[in-house]
């Protein structure tokens, strides 16, 4: 993949930071975004902006025809069984908190448990805290291991009929981890649980197949693959439609709507409530239309080598310690690390200055930092235009820190 | 550029930063976080006839916040309690000279934040 070229597309690149050309190895938190995106979301609001689904005129057609093109697109990249599965949120955030406020609240009881890894986001755990303490269920805890085979076991040891609720990620935005989805699916589901997978950190990354990893809810967002922020999907199996009541309630959701009493319109618009971000969905429309163009295969396997790369020039540095799994090919995405001596926001404001973005501090995974003891990491996380040359600038510019920080 | 954040006196008082430690019967105690970062600091004051007679931080943090409590403490010790009730952050930041970006400055004031309460607590204390 020839990244210089890519880089192109992208006009953050001009930036410079400190005088020096942009490295950006932030891409966990969120991704840059190609001109393709960029134009997509400003010819929107320029030629065909209207409300969709809400008029008859030319624009409010166009509009939603659009929208609804988008939502083609994004369950075709997903290989969802039917386009009315992909409900448009605000990220992956919102789609978790979807799960939590609807299906959750409404089934669970005193006595079930919810399931879910010590490795988590924030958002996928802090959302089932307080269903748990709204239904009386339990909240449980896999230890995520350091391989697949571990993690699998782990959760074998940890599922029994009580468990109504799996909550976890498909890859870890700390560890670069991937679970084995299908496997630990297949566990919960045969004993009668539901599983709700967090696939922010996966989608951008690896091909997903939804139907493949045979999960009931899987929540991502749009602007970790090259969309707008403010865009998210959660992606729900089709036999829940019917079951899972509205998220929120208002305009664009109805069927009927009577003094004392509504009813629903169908799924997908069941799920909507009120103005959609329009341009945002249309930009994450393009997005996807600009990976397809790539090829998700092409994309891992460019990661892959730029990651491995990565890997092996990071652990020439003794004081440099890398977390997540030994084998560093079932790492995916990015590495995170800690430093020995030094603390992770000094090396950080010092990359910085060589134009070197990494994010630092606990990456919303507080009770996984505390049970590695390390009040904070660094993290490294890859991207498409990102290449071998942008590792040699990190490696260089960490050779500095170390020099200055002693 | 950035790196002047890390200039050679202040590193050299990251190295060997002053009053770092333990009190054995302190009179205030306070332990303070920063939950963007993880970072914590322990801040103890002994106080004698309303001044402050000895001082010891301790805790994981950066060299920033290594910095500031270093010469925060240093400030303070033998001074009244009631010279250093106006403490706030312009001073703090006077004090270390530093240029901080934003998302530092938190690391600085974490001291800070935890000086406050200290006095705080000692006030009610008294009462
Ligand atoms: C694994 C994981 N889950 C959830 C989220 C939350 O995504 P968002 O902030 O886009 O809602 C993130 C992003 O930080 C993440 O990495």
């Amino acid at each position: 993949m020839g990244t210089e070229a890519l880089k192109k597309d992208f006009p953050i690149f001009k930036v410079k930071i400190n005088n020096h050309p942009l490295i950006y190895l932030d891409n966990a938190a969120t991704t840059q975004k190609p001109k393709k995106v960029l134009q997509a979301i400003s010819n929107f609001y320029s030629y065909s902006n209207a409300n969709v689904h809400r008029g008859v005129h030319t624009l409010s057609e166009e509009a939603s025809e659009m929208y609804d093109e988008a939502r083609r697109k994004i369950a075709r990249f997903i290989n969802a069984s039917h386009e009315s599965e992909v409900i448009f949120t605000s990220g992956a955030t919102d789609s978790l908190n979807f799960v939590a406020s609807t299906w959750a609240r409404n089934n669970l009881k005193p006595g079930d448990v919810i399931l879910v890894t010590d490795a988590e986001h924030h958002s996928n755990l802090v959302p089932w805290q307080i269903v748990a303490q709204q239904t009386g269920a339990e909240l449980d805890f896999v230890e995520v291991g350091e391989t697949q085979e571990i993690t699998l076991n782990n959760f074998k040891n940890k599922i029994s009929e009580k468990v109504k609720l799996a909550a976890f990620f498909h890859c870890s935005n700390v560890l670069g981890a991937m679970l084995p989805v299908r496997e630990i699916s297949k566990l919960v589901k045969n004993n009668g649980g539901i599983v709700v997978v967090d696939g922010a950190q996966a989608v951008p990354h690896v091909p997903v197949n939804v139907q493949n990893l045979d999960c009931d809810f899987y929540a991502f967002s749009g602007h970790k693959m090259l969309g707008p922020m403010g865009t998210g999907v959660l992606w729900m199996k089709r036999d829940l439609l019917d079951k899972v009541e509205p998220y929120r309630y208002g305009g664009g959701m109805i069927d009927l709507v009577e003094m004392k009493h509504s009813t629903w319109a169908d799924p997908p618009e069941k799920f909507e409530a009120g103005t959609p971000n329009v341009a945002g969905i249309f930009g994450l429309g393009a997005a996807v239309d600009y990976l397809t163009e790539i090829g998700m295969e092409n994309i891992m396997k460019h990661e892959r080598e730029v990651i491995n790369y990565a890997a092996s020039e990071l652990s020439k540095f003794e004081r440099v310690k890398i977390l997540g799994p030994k084998d560093v090919n079932e790492r995916y995405g990015m590495i995170t690390f800690y430093t020995e001596g030094a603390h992770a926001h000094d090396v950080a404001t010092v990359l910085n200055s060589y134009g070197v973005a990494v994010r630092s501090g606990h990456h919303c995974t507080m009770p996984l930092h505390k049970k590695y003891d390390i009040p904070a990491s660094l993290r490294a996380s890859f991207y498409i235009y990102n290449n071998k040359d942008d590792v040699d600038v990190l490696t260089g510019a960490l050779k500095k820190a170390f020099e200055i920080l002693g | 550029m950035d790196n002047e954040i890390y200039k050679e006196e202040l590193m050299d008082v990251y190295r060997n930063p002053l009053n770092k430690g333990k009190l054995d019967n302190p009179s205030v105690s306070i332990l303070e976080r920063n939950p963007m970062c993880g970072d914590e600091i322990n801040l103890q004051l002994s106080i004698k006839d309303g001044v402050v007679s000895d001082v010891k931080f301790d805790g994981s943090a950066c060299a920033i916040s290594i910095i500031s409590s270093s010469l925060v403490t240093e400030d303070i010790l033998g001074k009244k309690v009631n010279e250093i009730r106006d403490y706030d952050r312009q001073k703090l930041l006077d004090l270390v000279g530093l240029n901080l970006s934003t998302s530092r400055v938190k690391c600085a004031t974490l001291v800070l934040t935890a000086l406050q309460k200290a006095i705080k607590q000692y006030d009610s204390g008294k009462k």
